[in-house]
């Protein structure tokens, strides 16, 4: 029996477990690996970082979906991957360690016949001295750095109702992270908390990033048509900024954060210093610490991974320059390009390039966005992943691949400004396609027929929405299969 | 200021009406069936 061992278990990754499990039955061994025991729905923990929901309304164990569902678990880190297997069998296998309290730091061989690499980021806190929970700053990256900034922020508003003046930092943490719609959300939540609680007027709230303009979002912004007049996603963001009163500062690099002082540099070269109260800033994102060897022992590290820590796919990653940058550089099969039954989704492959400009600051230090690749496209990566390791195992290697490029989909982003049933809002965009294609779609890049997005009260209904339909999806109930990425 | 608190500064407010259609129950009910439908467009592409 063909098994296959994926690598993680965040959207890409689960999301994957459940579809081969369904169109294989009792046909493969299905085994996910992952260091953590819960699942988590990442997109709601700026709500645990307000204290609207608490850590266990976003996350779930896995064990029992898998036990249900027949899937292998095994709660342990991968370190390394041998896709040419040893000197005595040529079947690749992957080395993990446990990290199940049971079994801690017990290690095993675990082979495959095809291995899906869905690890996800890693929290590299440490690219800027001082950043994270173990610094000087907060994050809202897991549930459990969630609560911590929630119970921080509790403080800050004690503090306010107090009588005292503060100021609040919300961005990220490093000129080259991503996600700064999860940076964007939580500086409109944490807004909505202060002027629901009565002490916005004594909080000054900035949110400061490596974007260019506000709206880029890490995709190079967008073009919306509305009202007979294509606006620019950046004068929406700004029009809201100015409405909520939040500060801005952008194109900074964040080069240390000490207790109370973040040290940052803009992209004109100059240093700059803000004093804080309060600070959440995310991390910027590499790839998880893997090791590859080939079958007589040596390091392939640099040829299955790029140096940014994330898989090598079927995308093209010979440097260009911004001008050359194409639709057709980016993976379409996620079919890793040396070992045909190796496959990276999710975060976890390496993009050819980012999406927005990039950009440097005299001093040489990079401030642009890398590519966002969460969400929705991490979930569709995870589906097709699936359905073409399914094809092949039913059907031979020479079954084709199905192709899921971010060239040709589209995304929803729903970014919530505020929590409440009667009071609370969101940005809900919707793109297409992701990477911008100018040559089909000029000018913008994007279809503006599909490219929207709208502020107001259904968008946060559309997010809790999609919250509990997420998490019953992610749980493998009655009709899971239904509910599209 | 920088030009960055300018270009806020100078960018359009919603006016009270706009503000009161985001928060209207009527008006966001027809807006939540509309994105819902468009993103299910979005996503039924996106599984081909």
């Amino acid at each position: 029996m063909a098994r296959v061992v994926i690598l993680g278990a965040g959207i890409s990754g689960h999301t994957a477990a459940l579809h081969l499990q369904r169109q294989l039955k009792n046909k493969a061994e299905i085994i996910v690996v992952t260091p953590n025991s819960n699942w988590n729905w990442i997109p709601s923990n700026i709500w645990v970082g307000v204290g609207k929901m608490t850590k266990d309304q976003v996350t779930f164990p896995l064990a029992p979906i898998y036990k249900r569902k027949h899937i292998g678990f095994r709660q342990a880190k991968a370190v390394a991957i041998h896709p040419e297997g040893s000197p005595d069998n040529p079947q690749g296998f992957v080395d993990i360690v446990y990290t199940d309290p049971t079994r801690s730091g017990q290690e095993e061989q675990l082979t495959y016949d095809y291995l899906i690499v869905a690890t996800g980021p890693k929290l590299n806190f440490a690219a800027t001295p001082g950043l994270g929970p173990d610094g000087n700053s907060w994050s809202v990256c897991t549930a459990g750095h969630a609560e911590q900034s929630a119970a921080a922020l509790e403080t800050i508003i004690e503090a306010l109702k107090a009588g005292e003046r503060k100021t609040l930092v919300i961005g990220v943490g490093h000129g080259t992270c991503t996600c700064e719609g999860a940076a964007f959300e939580y500086t409109f939540n944490v807004e909505h908390e202060l002027r629901e609680r009565g002490v916005r007027e004594l909080a000054d709230v900035v949110y400061l990033s490596n974007e260019y303009d506000l709206g880029d979002l890490g995709v190079g912004g967008m073009t919306f048509a509305q009202n007979g007049f294509e606006t620019s996603s950046k004068m929406w963001t700004e029009s809201l900024f100015r409405e909520r009163g939040v500060r801005a500062i952008l194109r900074a690099h964040v080069e240390k954060v000490d207790p109370g002082v973040i040290h940052y540099e803009e992209l004109d070269g100059s240093k700059h210093t803000l004093d804080f109260d309060f600070a959440m800033l995310l991390p910027p994102f590499r790839g998880v610490d893997m090791k590859a060897y080939a079958n007589n022992g040596d390091d392939i590290t640099d040829d299955l991974f790029a140096p940014n820590g994330f898989l090598r796919v079927d995308a093209d990653y010979a440097a260009k320059p911004f001008e050359e940058w194409t639709p057709e550089d980016w993976p379409k099969t996620y079919q890793c390009p040396r070992y045909a039954n190796v496959f990276g989704v999710g975060i976890a492959f390496a993009p050819p390039h980012a999406i927005s400009e990039p950009r440097k600051s005299p001093n040489g230090t990079v401030i642009s966005p890398a590519p966002p690749r969460t969400g929705m496209p991490s979930g569709v990566m995870g589906r097709t992943v699936a359905l073409s390791i399914a094809e092949r195992i039913r059907r031979g290697d020479q079954a084709p691949l199905r192709t899921a490029s971010m060239a040709a989909m589209g995304a929803a982003c729903i970014a919530s400004a505020g929590t409440g049933l009667r009071k609370g809002s969101a940005a809900a965009i919707t793109m297409y396609p992701i990477i911008p294609d100018r040559k089909r779609f000029p000018g913008s890049g994007r279809d503006l027929t599909q490219t929207s997005g709208e502020i107001g009260l259904s968008g946060h209904w559309t997010k809790l929405l999609l919250h509990y339909l997420f998490i019953y999806k992610a749980k493998a109930r009655f009709g899971w299969f239904m509910i599209p990425e | 200021m920088s030009d960055v608190d300018r270009s806020i500064a100078e960018a359009p407010l919603p006016t009270a009406g706009t503000l009161r259609r985001r928060k209207n129950l009527f008006y966001q009910v027809t807006r939540f069936v509309a994105f819902n439908f468009r993103m299910m467009k979005m996503v039924t592409r996106a599984h081909h």
